[in-house]
């Protein structure tokens, strides 16, 4: 009796957070599905919303306009937002920059010349 | 003085690398040579190769965008460079779908055959030293062993099979093929591509994203989750039987497929088929976990259900099992 009672009650609660939702209360949107079959790198609903909060800081602290990061955050996919919001100071930045110095230019030249890589050839 | 230390220190790097240097490079295992010729170029400014080669593979598809466009949708000014995600979000910003590109040179092959260029990142440095670039697969000649690439401000920049194969390898074989709707990938798997639909569905819409879901469904028809993503974009655009079938298949790919069972219920209930989104449901609510987030979206279909007055179906073929 009393479980049924827990039921029906988050069953209420569930009704109130779902009532401003477009889609119907009782359908599994694809994202929804996928944010539950996916859990190992979903968020849920109020983390999603603080990592979107959190990346935006994060590309505005890089140089983004404000603007524009919050419109680059919002196209991000549950999965990317994760991995942007944990570790985007270690993620690879394409980018060609030689932004190197002194000896490990010289290391690199060596490199280079025997074959190695092929950062000068590279654009 | 330094001529020396180079001389001394020449013969220690040729012996430590003497292993990458000195080993045969097993070509692709496919004959073919392909080259993209109309796939436009768009010379990299500095640091830029992000925004450039998001332009090459946005234009590809035909869209009129610009480099320097791109910047504000990609570029990072702090870190002079790109990252592979928001290369991705931003393809969908411009109304297209980006899927990753299968592992292994084979499936980039695959791509240029069936005419799509393919986006990669390459680290052109050292595992120790990364130095990231990205550039444009456009071409593979088999015959002259090299693959072409729009990349820097080279419109066609020949790149060997061993020097291709280790600034790819280096970034992972990470890659993006970038397809307007309705398009799917020559080689891909299933979870990829519901994947890659789901991310681009809220930011194209559903009514984009419909045909990819569909085609992908026909494509792997084993798959529940596909199924039950083509039946959500069917009952949304208002196809209810179409919507019922897919459903219907999901569940059989699928039967613990609780989400197919809820979705299933709930359109047969819409549709007054009382009684069939009784038995839909139920499955689902008999096996569903305590801590399961689906479980209060089946209570409360199974709430409706319960509440429901029973009249006339108006679907038809609502028991019929939809072979995978």
């Amino acid at each position: 009796m009393l479980s049924r009672t827990l039921v029906l009650f988050q069953l209420l609660v569930f009704l109130a957070a779902t009532a401003a939702m477009p889609a119907r209360a009782a359908m599994v949107s694809t994202g929804e599905y996928l944010a539950a079959a996916r859990a190992e790198q979903s968020l849920g609903a109020a983390g999603a919303a603080l990592a979107r909060a959190d990346v935006r800081a994060q590309l505005t602290a890089l140089g983004v306009d404000p603007q524009d990061a919050r419109a680059r955050v919002a196209a991000l996919s549950p999965a990317e937002l994760a991995q942007l919001n944990t570790r985007l100071d270690e993620l690879p930045a394409g980018s060609s920059v030689l932004g190197l110095i002194g000896a490990v230019f010289v290391v690199l030249l060596i490199l280079e010349l025997v074959g190695v890589t092929d950062v000068f050839t590279g654009v | 003085m330094l001529a020396t230390r180079i001389a001394l220190l020449l013969p220690l790097l040729v012996l430590a690398a003497g292993c990458t240097i000195l080993a045969p490079v097993e070509p692709p295992a496919v004959a073919a040579s392909v080259e993209l010729d109309a796939v436009p170029f768009f010379p990299q400014d500095r640091y830029q190769c992000g925004p450039a080669a998001l332009a090459t593979v946005l234009a590809a598809t035909g869209l009129p965008v610009s480099a320097e466009a791109l910047v504000d949708d990609v570029y990072l000014p702090a870190r002079r460079g790109s990252l592979q995600a928001e290369l991705a979000a931003a393809a969908r910003r411009h109304g297209r779908v980006p899927f990753p590109v299968a592992a292994g040179e084979e499936a980039l092959v695959a791509e240029l055959l069936a005419g799509h260029p393919v986006l990669v990142l390459q680290n052109l440095g050292l595992d120790s030293l990364p130095r990231w670039h990205y550039a444009v697969v456009v071409g593979y000649r088999a015959d002259e062993e090299h693959w072409v690439l729009r990349s820097g401000r080279e419109r066609r920049r020949r790149e060997s099979l061993r020097a291709f194969r280790r600034h790819w390898q280096g970034a992972d074989r990470w890659g993006l093929v970038v397809l307007p709707p309705g398009q799917l990938p020559a080689v891909a798997d299933a979870r990829d591509v519901v994947d890659a639909l789901a991310a681009a569905e809220p930011v194209l819409g559903a009514e984009a994203i419909l045909p990819g879901w569909t085609q992908a469904s026909a494509r792997w028809p084993g798959d529940a989750d596909l199924a039950f993503a083509a039946a959500n974009g069917l009952r949304a655009a208002g196809r209810a039987q179409a919507a019922l079938r897919h459903y219907r298949r999901a569940i059989a790919n699928d039967p613990q497929h609780a989400a197919a069972r809820n979705n299933l219920a709930d359109l047969l209930l819409a549709y007054d088929c009382v009684g069939q989104a009784r038995a839909a449901l139920a499955p689902a609510l008999a096996a569903v976990d305590d801590d399961d987030p689906l479980r209060l979206v089946l209570a409360a279909t199974a709430l409706e259900i319960e509440q429901a007055v029973s009249t006339a179906c108006r679907l038809e073929n609502t028991q019929e099992e939809m072979q995978p």
